[in-house]
């Protein structure tokens, strides 16, 4: 579901398919999972080139994951976003909440 | 004088704003059949022929005897293969006198300089755009003859009345039509309910509260409701039974007839059709499954649709009593013997997207009298059953398509209905598509509880051998 790396101190977060009610859960695990076990990594990417489709359930787990990271005085960008995840988003206005890049390096360029 | 209308031709682009035929297509909240028999009456056309396609009965509702326009209609079906020209040419005894003829996405554009009378001064000619006519007029019919052999070039003439010919050969020269209509355009065809004050249009039973915050120009349809603190246009287009709920923005938009628009939600440069949401610059589009978003108010059950749901549930809840405790004996065997099993495996579905359904599959390649009588007793089914009294399939209807290997085949249709039997548990040179679509053309109860006996009978007597249905 997701595959992360680090890039610069900045937690990379690749999501390989749609992120909808049925996946939310698996993405949510894999990232915390991943969290835990990179304690350090305060300030993350989404990367979302592989997901094209977004429902109102994976726009809800993403805004929960950027709580959590903003609590923990991190925070998150999105980069790669998708032409139908892009209207979900406009749709919801969930693009004033969030950061989005057209890239992952330009989103890392973000955090300086 | 005659008219002809043509609503058979195919237009791709429309089906991405759901099942309304592209003549119903809402232009500034009135279809554009509307207006073209709205110009027959301008162009003293009393007898209109109108040529209907697969959306038959949609249309034939809305028109019916034509009296709300003073024609009188007459439903054609074209021949297979023939034209609408070669239509035209097989009547040419009715239109002696003269011609009007419409045909495909099409709309009578009035420019400012347009006036009424000025109809009259139109000579014989022509539109078209790749050879396909979508407007034809002339009073005499040896010069319409004429144009339609060929003989004549095509006179393109409605832009000598200020008319301008708008074909429409994509989803954003549909919005872009609405657009110009909100923005300018509309106080040329002036409806009830507009004001030439602030250039908009307000439909009845409308209600705002006074927080919701309406900007001109607007055009709002009947029935609508918008929520506190709205903020509806500048340039917005409302159909019929629209519900906005609260805090939303809606600016230069289309919002199509029976649509909810959730809370706090903007559209923006977007139309809305039911739960779809498509850009109509690149004609990209979204289906929206959680209906606090964005959806379809109004359901699209008509009450024969209830009945034949509330029949076909029963039946299912009686298989399902009928076989539970055969399943439940013969289900550890199969286990145990170790000959077949549940996999399973990506479907498409009409509402979710995809869903995954259980197959049956056998594992060893050798006979066995298990596996058999678990088939022909059709329990390798039962899994399924369980989904339609779930609501998640059909008892009977087209075959679940696979995802990916099917997806050629979902593209081609315009409805989907997943059912638990088909045509090819009985016919086994069943073709996947071409069923699929003859079952959207003549599903019925009676249709359904056939396909119902004889895939049951069919399966039991042939004792659960493989049909073409299996391994797709």
């Amino acid at each position: 579901m997701v595959s992360c790396t680090k890039i610069n101190d900045v937690g990379v977060v690749q999501v390989n398919k749609a992120l909808t009610a049925a996946t939310v859960d698996a993405f949510r695990d894999q990232l915390g999972t991943w969290q835990e076990a990179e304690p350090t990594v305060k300030d993350f990417v989404i990367d979302l080139r592989n997901v094209d489709f977004m429902d109102s359930a994976g726009l809800g787990t993403l805004i929960a994951v950027l709580k959590r990271i903003t609590e923990r005085k991190g925070d998150m960008k999105i980069a790669n976003l998708q032409k139908k995840p892009r209207m979900v988003f406009e749709i919801t206005r969930a693009y004033k909440v969030f950061e989005i890049y057209e890239s992952v390096e330009d989103a890392i360029k973000g955090f300086d | 004088m005659i008219a002809v209308i043509n609503t058979a031709s195919a237009c791709s682009w429309v089906e991405g704003l759901g099942e309304v035929p592209w003549a119903l297509l809402p232009v500034a909240n009135r279809p554009i059949v509307d207006y073209w028999l709205e110009a027959c009456t301008e162009f003293g056309v009393r007898s209109v022929h109108i040529i209907l396609g697969d959306e038959a009965k949609q249309i034939e509702d809305y028109i019916a005897s034509g009296s709300r326009w003073n024609v009188v209609v007459e439903y054609i079906f074209p021949r297979k293969n023939e034209s609408a020209v070669e239509y035209i040419k097989s009547i040419s005894d009715y239109w002696k006198n003269g011609l009007l003829y419409f045909g495909g996405p099409f709309f009578m554009r009035r420019r400012q300089g347009f006036r009424t009378e000025r109809i009259k001064e139109l000579k014989t000619c022509c539109h078209e755009l790749d050879s396909e006519p979508y407007f034809i007029y002339g009073k005499n019919g040896d010069e319409l003859m004429g144009l339609l052999e060929g003989c004549n070039e095509p006179n393109r003439g409605l832009e000598t009345i200020h008319v301008h010919p708008y074909i429409m050969t994509s989803l954003n020269d549909y919005f872009e039509l609405n657009m110009k209509m909100v923005k300018a355009e509309f106080s040329r065809y002036v409806t009830a309910g507009f004001s030439s004050k602030d250039g908009s249009s307000m439909g009845c039973n409308v209600r705002t509260p006074p927080s919701s915050h309406l900007q001109a120009p607007i055009l709002v349809g009947d029935d609508c409701r918008f929520g506190a603190m709205t903020t509806i246009g500048p340039h917005a287009v409302i159909g019929n039974h629209v519900i906005v709920d609260a805090f939303s923005e809606l600016i230069d938009c289309l919002i199509l007839c029976d649509t909810y628009i959730g809370r706090n939600l903007e559209i923006r440069n977007k139309i809305v059709s039911g739960n779809r949401v498509i850009d109509p610059l690149d004609g990209t589009t979204i289906q929206i499954d959680d209906s606090w978003l964005i959806a379809r108010n109004r359901p699209e059950l008509r009450t024969e649709d209830v009945v034949r749901y509330i029949i076909l549930w029963g039946v299912a809840l009686l298989i399902a009593m009928v076989q539970l405790i055969p399943f439940l004996l013969f289900m550890p065997l199969i286990r145990l013997s170790g000959i077949a099993h549940f996999r399973k495996r990506q479907y498409h579905d009409p509402h979710t997207g995809y869903i995954a359904l259980p197959d049956f599959e056998k594992r060893k390649d050798r006979k066995s009298i298990i596996y058999r009588v678990f088939r022909a007793l059709s329990l390798d089914r039962f899994p399924r059953i369980l989904l339609v009294l779930r609501g998640r399939m059909f008892l009977c209807g087209q075959p679940p398509m696979r995802h990916p290997e099917d997806d050629g085949i979902i593209k081609e249709l315009k409805q989907y209905y997943p059912g638990v039997f088909c045509y090819q548990d009985y016919n086994r040179d069943s073709d996947r598509l071409v069923d699929s679509l003859w079952y959207v053309h003549i599903r019925s109860l009676y249709e359904d509880i056939k396909i119902l006996i004889k895939a049951l009978v069919s399966r039991f007597l042939t004792v659960g051998r493989k049909t073409s249905m299996d391994g797709k």
